[in-house]
């Protein structure tokens, strides 16, 4: 007994099916993770501020960091199914050996996977940290977001009390937003800028965000608000500096016309 | 073999048609699918341009005990309502002039950014015939706010603050003779599907007076269609 | 009250209209009793409570009346089931003497037992079997309008507040169809056998954790003719404490789940503790009694805290108190990590006696020994452990507390480590094993694939930066649909044909488990593949209406669901054509080692003759090369 495993531990990876499980990983794993981050990042579509690249590229690195795994349980998966294979009312013989651990299988096993939960932690905790950062930013534009039953509006404390149920923000400026709700909770959701934070009734939370496009992205609620949850969502336009500037212009007339 | 293939087949067939019935009757049960449209009224001279005019016509009553809610006010005779059609019909590329006839009273808003006439041609929206831009928070009675969905339609946003009848207009019996009477135009743009809805809390419960009439279609939000004229 | 010896011995004539009370309640007597109370109830409470002073808010008195009205069904439906009869009695000092505790064993009564307060493990069984099939069934309904809605991007064949109500109904009766499908059915029918027992530790506890669920369901129903739970399952406050009367049949419903949950958590892991046959040590104990204990006992402490969170609400709302509600002094936060206190060691509640269901089918399957047990049991510990400290994960966006998202990042992340352990349970005992392909071994590969998809998006989520993206769309429901669904249900669907001859004496149908098991993976995971890029794109979670550009993506969703629809209809009729005249099957048909297989079908009332001495595990498969 103890004679057999000293031979099989000599020359373990010399087995037939040992060798096939490696063909299968080597193929399977770019394969994996070239679909999965290909199908992933394409739905995503293209960010427009540095947060939601880093989100994309998060994604990215996940994917690939995680396709040697899948790979790995795919090809042992298929090398097991490609084995004998046994259809009919009663049982197969008994397979003809009775294995019940691998220390050094398990131990590997454990080994790698504590590693790559570190890894994943690791890079999360540093994009963590360059977002909460930008929170603190002096430069920033403030606006208010307030969140009511099934629509939002947008205040620019900063600009002569502007108000607008869409929003506008200048390009490449950062901006925070300070959240509220006036009734149940929602969530503001910049979707193509990779932003949310709940709003909450009776307390103000923040979020920050540096938009880096000229274009028209979309705003939606993210928890379920009650009736109408579904249409509580509406667009934000990233403009050129000057044209922010004179949207707020016409804006704070059209507000002052009170 | 046949005999357990058709048996099978029997089942799944059965079993889909039971579904599709429940949710047949689910969809019909709670749904009401009569719609307002509004009516031609040739062409009007807009900042936009002449466009073609529409208009049309809608009541805010402080219960829901008239006609179309059902005999008795329906299921709930005692949920304030906006008319007893709340889905509205308008065509695409068109100025809408919309009448809106309040027998309501009211109070306070929770977000006094509905306060203010939104989204109309120049901002502003006749009260009984005065020109107004907003109406003090603590007297709407309800407000007409349309939105839709962040998609490929245009967007269409309006929000428009009916006055509040005076405490001392409304009768313990009937509806109030003077009713406050809103009067304001908005340019629609591409065909579309949008929804409204009332911002006043004038609904139940314990969180902003949002529950029930506020909280259900046919009250106090509807659908607003835009449509190829 | 009259004994069964009282009437034995009392006139012939006498005793057909006298039979004792023990004998004379079951359902219908439970349904009259409940009805009429709950009518009682609310017509007192109608005319004797008094009317809410102007000053107060409106809801209070009409919550106040259906909850108590619920209440009254409560009491009434588990007096007439005879809930009360045992502990009365044992109040009184004549506790129920052998031929009662026999008759409410159900000996002798044949079909009718099924529809009495019987204690014996296997009638509770089955009954669980059958009250699983039926919700799924509900609860697959309501997917079906789900989908069908969301065929078309501006919605609208359903009215929202019945969307609403309807994703709220589906969430909640789904986990607790998915909480009960394993730990009901084989925890009860299979488990006292597998551990070589005569019967549950508490056999009357077991029948009351039964007839909790059915005295549960009535109010989800009732709910939705009152205006529904148009919260969704989650129920978060204070939209709950917004919502319609319905919210209260949610309330009670959760609070008698929970009890059930309890009583069954309790009466399962003392069954296991103290009654394994003679030589089972923990070493020996299969690994699907692990996962059967991990849940309930993972259920001990969370369901409480679900209760005491609906308790709460139900107060918010009746009587106007502020635990929820911010402008009272309360906090919606309150409520959010009451519910994911309970919330996320529930699904693991769920998913780890489906994964040990098939770790135990393995071996049996491959022929072979189960790859590291002893790493199997520390997984299931491992995320046991875990799964209490991970709750705030769903809250990372909430603003609660910010700083502590970098420590629930790390726990969450830890969790992936015990996970992977039962990946190499599972792909270790698949290695080099004579595979004998069933349905059951199916399932095993089609869970290696759905739970990694699953495992592997949990990922992504579990990441602070990735979730503030992702939180609130259609890819977390495309995530824990994979978790819960493509593996906590696949491990379902393989139990039931692998303990189905010994539950009903005969083999499940060979065919249909196969043609079912194709539509439902394939279904499946086109359905949640499409739901996750239409989550990717940036479509919200529980939205009656979308915009155009998620239309292809939910389109291919409603059509997987559809062909899901199709493999479970197919399912059904699987159950009922080999329940009513299948194969009749032998006693062991899949020549498995453990003990269940060792009794004769129909399992006799006390299971074994003799007790079984245990002298080694079961997984004693394969030989020695030679």
């Amino acid at each position: 007994m103890s004679d057999v495993q000293v031979s099989n531990k000599a020359k373990w990876w010399k087995s037939a099916d040992v060798k096939k499980t490696a063909i299968y990983w080597v193929i399977l794993t770019p394969i994996i993770g070239y679909v999965a981050t290909e199908v992933q990042l394409r739905s995503i579509g293209a960010p427009a501020s540095e947060v939601m690249a880093s989100v994309k590229s998060l994604m990215g690195i996940f994917t690939w960091a995680a396709s040697p795994v899948a790979g790995l349980v795919a090809a042992l998966a298929l090398t097991s199914l490609m084995g004998k294979r046994h259809y009919g009312d009663n049982p197969p013989p008994d397979a003809d050996h009775e294995i019940r651990n691998s220390p050094r299988a398990a131990a590997t096993w454990v080994v790698v996977s504590t590693l790559l939960c570190l890894f994943a932690l690791i890079t999360g905790l540093i994009v963590l940290q360059k977002d909460s950062e930008s929170i603190l930013d002096a430069k920033a534009i403030n606006i208010n977001v307030t969140g009511q039953q099934w629509v939002w509006n947008f205040d620019y404390p900063e600009s002569n009390g502007v108000r607008s149920e869409v929003l506008y923000l200048p390009v490449d400026r950062p901006v925070v937003f300070h959240i509220t709700s006036k009734d149940v909770k929602h969530s503001f959701w910049v979707v193509q800028m990779g932003i949310k934070m709940d709003a909450n009734p009776g307390y103000v939370t923040e979020t920050a965000v540096t938009p880096n496009k000229i274009g028209v992205f979309d705003v939606r609620c993210a928890e379920l608000c009650g009736l109408l949850h579904a249409y509580m969502q509406n667009k934000v336009h990233v403009v050129s500096q000057a044209d922010y500037d004179a949207w707020l212009s016409n804006r704070a007339a059209l507000e002052g016309a009170a | 073999m046949n005999k357990r293939f058709f048996a099978t087949l029997g089942t799944v067939i059965l079993g889909a048609a039971v579904i599709a019935g429940i949710g047949t009757y689910v969809a019909s049960a709670k749904n009401d699918s009569r719609v307002l449209a509004a009516t031609a009224a040739g062409t009007l001279d807009t900042p936009q341009g002449t466009l073609p005019h529409y208009t049309l016509d809608i009541q805010a009553y402080p219960d829901s005990m008239f006609g179309g809610h059902g005999a008795n006010g329906g299921a709930h005779p005692d949920w304030v309502s906006y008319g007893d059609i709340t889905n509205f019909e308008v065509p695409a590329h068109s100025a809408i002039t919309i009448t809106v006839t309040n027998y309501d009273g009211g109070e306070t808003l929770n977000n006094d950014y509905f306060g203010k006439v939104r989204g109309t041609i120049d901002g502003s929206a006749t009260l009984n015939g005065v020109r107004i831009t907003s109406v003090a928070p603590d007297h709407v009675g309800h407000t007409f706010t349309v939105h839709g969905i962040a998609s490929k339609q245009s967007e269409l946003f309006f929000s428009v603050p009916m006055q509040a009848v005076a405490e001392e207009d409304m009768p313990e019996e009937g509806y109030t003779k003077t009713p406050n009477v809103t009067v304001f135009t908005v340019i629609t743009g591409d065909a579309g599907e949008y929804i409204w809805n009332c911002e006043y809390p004038c609904g139940d419960g314990t969180v902003a007076k949002f529950g029930n009439a506020m909280s259900s279609m046919g009250y106090m939000s509807g659908h607003f269609n835009v449509v190829q004229g | 009250m009259t004994t069964m010896m009282d009437r034995s011995a009392s006139a012939p004539g006498h005793a057909a209209g006298k039979r004792p009370l023990i004998e004379r309640l079951n359902i219908v007597t439970a349904l009259v009793l409940g009805t009429v109370s709950a009518v009682v109830v609310w017509q007192l409470a109608l005319r004797f409570l008094p009317e809410t002073p102007e000053t107060s808010l409106f809801f209070n008195r009409e919550d106040k009346i259906s909850l108590l009205s619920l209440i009254g069904w409560f009491v009434g439906f588990m007096t007439g089931i005879g809930a009360l009869i045992g502990p009365f009695r044992w109040a009184l000092g004549k506790d129920l003497n052998h031929d009662e505790n026999m008759f409410l064993a159900g000996k002798d009564q044949g079909i009718k037992r099924y529809f009495r307060y019987t204690t014996d493990h296997k009638v509770v069984g089955i009954q669980y079997l059958v009250i699983t099939i039926i919700i799924l069934f509900v609860g697959g309904t309501l997917a079906m309008l789900i989908r069908t809605n969301l065929g078309h991007a501006q919605g609208g064949w359903i009215q929202p507040q019945t969307y609403n109500a309807i994703v709220g109904w589906h969430g909640i009766i789904m986990i607790v169809a998915t909480i009960i499908m394993i730990t009901g059915p084989f925890g009860n029918f299979i488990m006292p056998i597998m551990i070589g027992a005569r019967d549950m530790a508490f056999p009357r506890l077991n029948a009351l954790s039964f007839w909790l669920i059915v005295a549960a369901v009535p109010p989800v129903f009732i709910s939705f003719f009152t205006g529904g739970i148009t919260t969704g399952w989650s129920a978060y406050n204070p939209l709950a404490s917004q919502a319609g009367l319905g919210m209260n049949g949610y309330i009670a419903f959760i609070c008698i789940f929970a009890i059930s949950t309890m009583v069954a958590g309790a009466n399962i892991t003392t069954t296991v503790v103290k009654m394994r046959a003679k030589g089972m040590t923990w070493n020996r104990t299969p690994i699907f009694i692990y996962g059967v204990v991990a849940s309930v006992a993972l259920a001990l402490p969370a369901f409480p805290v679900f209760f005491l969170s609906q308790i709460m609400s139900g107060m918010d709302r009746a009587f106007a108190t502020s635990f929820y509600n911010t402008a009272g002094g309360g906090s919606g936060w309150l409520y959010e990590n009451l519910f994911w206190i309970m919330g996320h060691p529930e699904v693991y509640v769920i998913l780890i006696p489906s994964v040990a269901a098939l770790m135990e089918m393995a071996p049996v399957f491959t022929r072979r020994p189960l790859f590291s047990f002893n790493l199997a049991v520390m997984g299931i510990a491992g995320i046991s452990g875990l799964s209490v400290l991970v709750w705030a994960h769903h809250m990372y966006i909430s603003g609660w507390a910010p700083l502590l998202n970098a420590p629930f990042m790390l726990t969450t992340e830890l969790i992936s480590i015990p996970t992977g352990m039962l990946f190499l349970v599972l792909i270790g005992t698949l290695w080099r094993g004579r595979l004998w392909m069933t349905m059951p071994t199916a399932s095993i590969y089609a869970l290696l694939w759905n739970f990694m998809i699953g495992g592997i998006t949990g990922i992504y989520l579990s990441d602070v930066p990735a979730d503030a993206f992702l939180h609130g769309s259609m890819y977390v429901t495309a995530h824990f649909h994979y978790t819960l669904m493509g593996a906590g249900l696949t491990g379902a669907l393989a139990s039931l044909v692998f303990w189905f001859p010994k539950m009903t004496g005969r083999m499940f149908n060979k065919t249909l488990s196969w043609v079912s098991f194709w539509l439902v993976q394939i279904g499946f995971n086109v359905t949640f593949i499409g739901m996750f890029l239409v989550g990717l794109a940036g479509q919200p979670r529980r939205v009656e209406s979308y915009a155009e550009v998620f239309s292809r993506g939910n389109l291919i969703t409603t059509m997987g669901a559809y062909t899901i629809m199709a493999g479970m209809l197919v399912l059904l009729h699987g159950v009922i054509s080999s329940w009513r005249s299948g194969v009749k099957a032998p006693m062991n048909p899949w020549q498995s080692k453990t003990l269940e297989w060792t009794v004769p079908n129909p399992v006799p009332l006390e299971n074994f003759e003799t007790l079984p001495v245990v002298t080694s595990d079961a997984y004693g498969y394969g030989k020695a090369k030679s």
